[in-house]
């Protein structure tokens, strides 16, 4: 990427037209009342945002190396400068990722629409709001200027996602699977906040600008920077799903699709990649920190892939993809080519939104998540072609764009002389051909229910949505393909990395066939044969009952100890207080007899307590 | 032994007899008998006093008209309540702890007074003195009083009114 | 005899009279205490005036004589209409400022 700066102002536009479409709808009751009126304002709005980001990207111009491409104005003052600002940071990163949440944004908006047909028209206002909301708080994440600026944002977006998690507020398993998401990511945050403050302490700024010159002139201190860079990545580990806190994203899955299409496998989750990305300046000091974020992601990815591959339900291997996918951005990072990544994070996040899009497609069509009751859609191209393409992408078949980010992650991984996460990731890339057309056939071609029923009736609006984003798949890989083609090589990786990543895929893919739509391998004796690893992955190898542990023992224990001193020490001080008041005043109300004469009883004392005073004071 | 030390101490032994009379005795009605006797008691420690008009006016006054309405009010109301009334005391011994201890408060300071034992010679004839006094500078005082005793007057006859 | 002795006298018989005041369950009983105090008092006021040569004390005196005996009529007025409308001058029962 070359060094681009954009507008400050158009910036700003960006965020605040999102941010007016969830006022609107969220002060303004018969708006969000009538859903028509609702999803039209928020459409409208993200369409305007679309725009508005495309015109960043348009008109930016090249900047210098040296200059800064934030804009930001003071909001807590302090002695010798201020202690936080805020602003906009408008460099070639925000303005793609700008780009990227605006438009899958709009995609998604436009899917609901009739998706969620059926929901209650009072629920869909609230759904839009919560919706531009959201969007909001990602183009604040991705355009902030300051760490501390990020982290507000980020917070919003943690909150955007429990409330749009748990949209169907009265299912039990949504309710929980919000809160579960919530905690988890806020596990996340509590290191990324006390590394944030830690290193406003060590430097005395939050602002990134400021912190990579620091970084550059060596104006940080050596000692605590692994330490403080660590905790910043455990929020990205949060965040991004990594082991071990990738358990929340399977159950997110009790959202609507749509919303699982945007924001837990184009936005929110890459959240934690981009702050890698963004502050890869900083990571860069701690060497030790960067190869424990490329071993963690590669080992993140393998594991998912493996889950994936026992997983029925179609949005849970969606999931489990998102986390594997996840890893191998956080893999790219930890490898040095961080820029190898961030490709991989905004081709990912289309075709990923389109999968779980067609995934919707199909669930609408068949009312249910499991791929075992699906097939018999050979014959309806419009419903098949955009997965299958977007499938295909995922897998890394060129000419589709998750080819060349793939390899392009694997080169960087062998340049660093990662080995092991190398072969991880290889073996990854086997697994998830594997599992994505395994969930391919079942869905799509094996014979079955489909055929009876003529056709399926899907609505014209999701197929629209989904054709749109194939071909922007289609379009962004052939421009990948022509760039590749016309440089005539791709940087220093080994010539025979291609091939090899081809090969893994093909080999996945001729796995998948053979076993489900030839039926030439069974799959039970291919679990058999891999037993311990099929029973462990089944049962998600345990981390969630270690999670749930945790939470009851430690937790609820703590809970209680502490609920147990609330109520009888604190509360107990202070209604003996209050009983020793009460008490004392029914004591000293004896003292008001009605008897004159014990009356006259205190006047002859205060007379004896006058004589003692001035017999004290004459002396 | 002047005559003033043995008129003093024979006084004093009266007043104190009978005030010990007037708190003690379980009669009511005897009680304001010996009261009578206090006040007669006062009356000649103010003839000690060099203030025979004060002896007068104390001998009238008090030992005649305040007696004489304490035991109309005795008679009053024992009638009403148709028995004698029995004065037994209550708490005495608390009583009598506090009282002593007023005294000795009030004693003790007597005690370091510096001792006090001539007499200023008279100037002229006491009474006309107060009698020029009560119509010169205390005139105002003079008409309050009158006023003060209007005002007794009328709140007597009001309580002493019959019931509507 | 020196002052001092006329001072305490009328301190014993103001300490007799507050006795009274505080031990006699009849009302006008207690009047009659303080009678004994207020009579104290012009002791006091009398012995003072003669040993200072000053006839302040005697005019108060005349004072405190004419109101203490204002006092005790409306006193007595009043226990005796208590009397009319509780049927009772025994202090003890006389509790109706009870808190």
């Amino acid at each position: 990427m070359s060094f681009r700066v954009g507008s400050a102002m158009v910036a700003l536009l960006v965020l605040a037209l999102p941010f007016v479409s969830f006022l609107l709808l969220a002060l303004v009751r018969p708006l969000r009342r009538s859903a028509v009126a609702a999803g039209t304002t928020s459409i409208a709005f993200m369409v305007a945002a679309v725009g508005a980001a495309f015109w960043l990207s348009w008109r930016s111009v090249p900047r210098a190396l040296l200059q800064s491409p934030s804009t930001t104005w003071t909001w807590i003052p302090a002695d010798g400068g201020p202690m936080a600002t805020v602003g906009v940071m408008v460099d070639e990163k925000s303005m793609a990722m700008c780009m990227l949440v605006t438009f899958v944004s709009l995609m998604v908006q436009l899917y609901s629409w009739a998706y969620l047909h059926d929901e209650p028209r009072t629920s869909l206002g609230r759904y839009y709001a919560y919706h531009s909301l959201f969007a909001f708080s990602m183009l604040g994440l991705v355009l902030a200027p300051t760490f501390i600026q990020m982290f507000v944002f980020w917070e919003l977006v943690g909150l955007c996602s429990y409330l749009l998690i748990g949209y169907w507020y009265d299912r039990p398993s949504a309710a929980r699977a919000a809160v579960k998401a919530f905690w988890i990511t806020k596990l996340g945050d509590l290191g990324f906040v006390t590394g944030i403050v830690m290193l406003w302490v060590a430097a005395g700024t939050f602002d990134f600008w400021d912190l990579f010159r620091l970084a550059n002139t060596g104006g940080l201190p050596r000692e605590g920077m692994p330490l403080i860079m660590f905790l910043i990545y455990l929020g990205a580990v949060g965040k991004s799903a990594q082991f071990p806190l990738h358990i929340w994203l399977p159950d997110a899955m009790e959202g609507p699709t749509p919303v699982s299409a945007l924001i837990h496998a184009a936005t929110m989750v890459t959240a934690g990649v981009f702050l890698v990305t963004r502050a890869f300046p900083l990571f860069l000091l701690v060497p030790d920190v960067l190869t424990l974020i490329a071993w963690v992601g590669a080992f993140t990815a393998l594991l998912a892939a493996s889950m994936a591959c026992v997983e029925n339900d179609i949005k849970r291997v969606l999931a489990y993809s998102t986390v594997s996918q996840l890893g191998y951005m956080m893999a790219a990072a930890g490898a040095e080519s961080p820029a190898a990544g961030f490709n991989h994070l905004l081709t990912h996040g289309v075709f990923k939104a389109l999968l779980f899009l067609g995934a919707g497609v199909v669930i609408h069509v068949f009312h249910t998540n499991d791929i075992f009751r699906m097939g018999g859609l050979r014959a309806q191209p419009l419903i098949w072609v955009p997965f299958v393409l977007a499938t295909l992408a995922l897998a890394g078949v060129p000419p589709l764009p998750g080819f060349f980010t793939k390899e392009a992650i694997l080169g960087g991984v062998l340049e660093a002389h990662l080995t092991v996460p190398f072969a991880m990731l290889a073996l990854t890339a086997f697994l998830t051909a594997f599992y994505m057309f395994r969930v391919v056939f079942l869905t799509f071609f094996r014979p079955g229910l489909g055929d009876s029923h003529a056709h399926h009736h899907v609505p014209p609006l999701m197929s629209l949505v989904c054709w749109t984003l194939a071909a922007f798949t289609l379009a962004s890989g052939v421009a990948m393909a022509r760039q590749v083609l016309g440089s005539g090589q791709h940087g220093d990786a080994p010539p025979w990395l291609p091939a090899f990543s081809l090969a893994l895929a093909g080999a996945g893919i001729l796995l998948a066939w053979l076993t489900y739509q030839r039926q030439a391998l069974d799959p039970a004796r291919l679990s058999a044969a891999l037993a311990p690893l099929d029973w462990a992955a089944r049962r998600r190898y345990g981390i969630d009952a270690v999670f749930l542990g945790l939470y009851r023992v430690a937790l609820l224990a703590f809970s209680r100890l502490v609920g147990w001193f609330d109520r009888y020490v604190v509360d107990g001080i202070l209604n003996v207080l209050s009983a020793w008041t009460l008490r004392a005043g029914d004591r000293a109300r004896r003292l008001q007899s009605g008897l004159p004469q014990d009356y006259v009883y205190g006047v002859a004392f205060g007379v004896l307590l006058l004589f003692v005073l001035a017999q004290w004071r004459l002396r | 032994m002047t005559l003033e030390t043995v008129g003093f101490a024979g006084v004093a032994v009266v007043l104190l007899a009978a005030s010990l009379g007037v708190v003690l005795t379980p009669n009511l009605f005897h009680s304001v008998l010996w009261l009578a006797a206090a006040l007669v008691a006062t009356g000649g420690v103010f003839l000690l006093l060099d203030a025979p008009f004060l002896f007068g006016v104390q001998l009238l006054l008090y030992a005649g008209g305040v007696v004489t309405i304490v035991v109309f009010a005795i008679m009053l109301t024992e009638r009403l309540a148709g028995r004698t009334i029995r004065q037994a005391s209550r708490y005495l011994v608390n009583g009598a702890v506090l009282s002593a201890a007023v005294f000795i408060g009030v004693a003790g300071f007597l005690v370091q007074a510096p001792a006090v034992t001539g007499r200023p010679a008279l100037a002229g004839d006491l009474t006309v003195a107060v009698g020029r006094a009560l119509v010169g500078p205390f005139a105002l005082v003079l008409e309050l009083l009158g006023v003060l005793l209007v005002i007794a007057l009328l709140g007597a006859l009001y309580f002493a009114r019959s019931e509507p | 005899m020196p002052l001092g002795a006329y001072l305490t006298l009328a301190a014993a018989v103001f300490a007799i009279g507050l006795f009274g005041v505080l031990t006699r369950r009849n009302a006008v009983g207690i009047l009659l205490g303080i009678e004994l105090m207020l009579n104290a008092v012009n002791i006091n006021l009398v012995a003072f005036a003669r040993f200072s040569g000053d006839l302040g004390g005697i005019i108060f005196t005349l004072f405190t004589i004419a109101i203490t005996v204002a006092e005790v009529a409306v006193g007595l007025a009043i226990v005796i209409v208590i009397f009319r409308v509780r049927r009772t001058v025994e202090a003890d029962h006389l509790d109706l400022l009870r808190g």
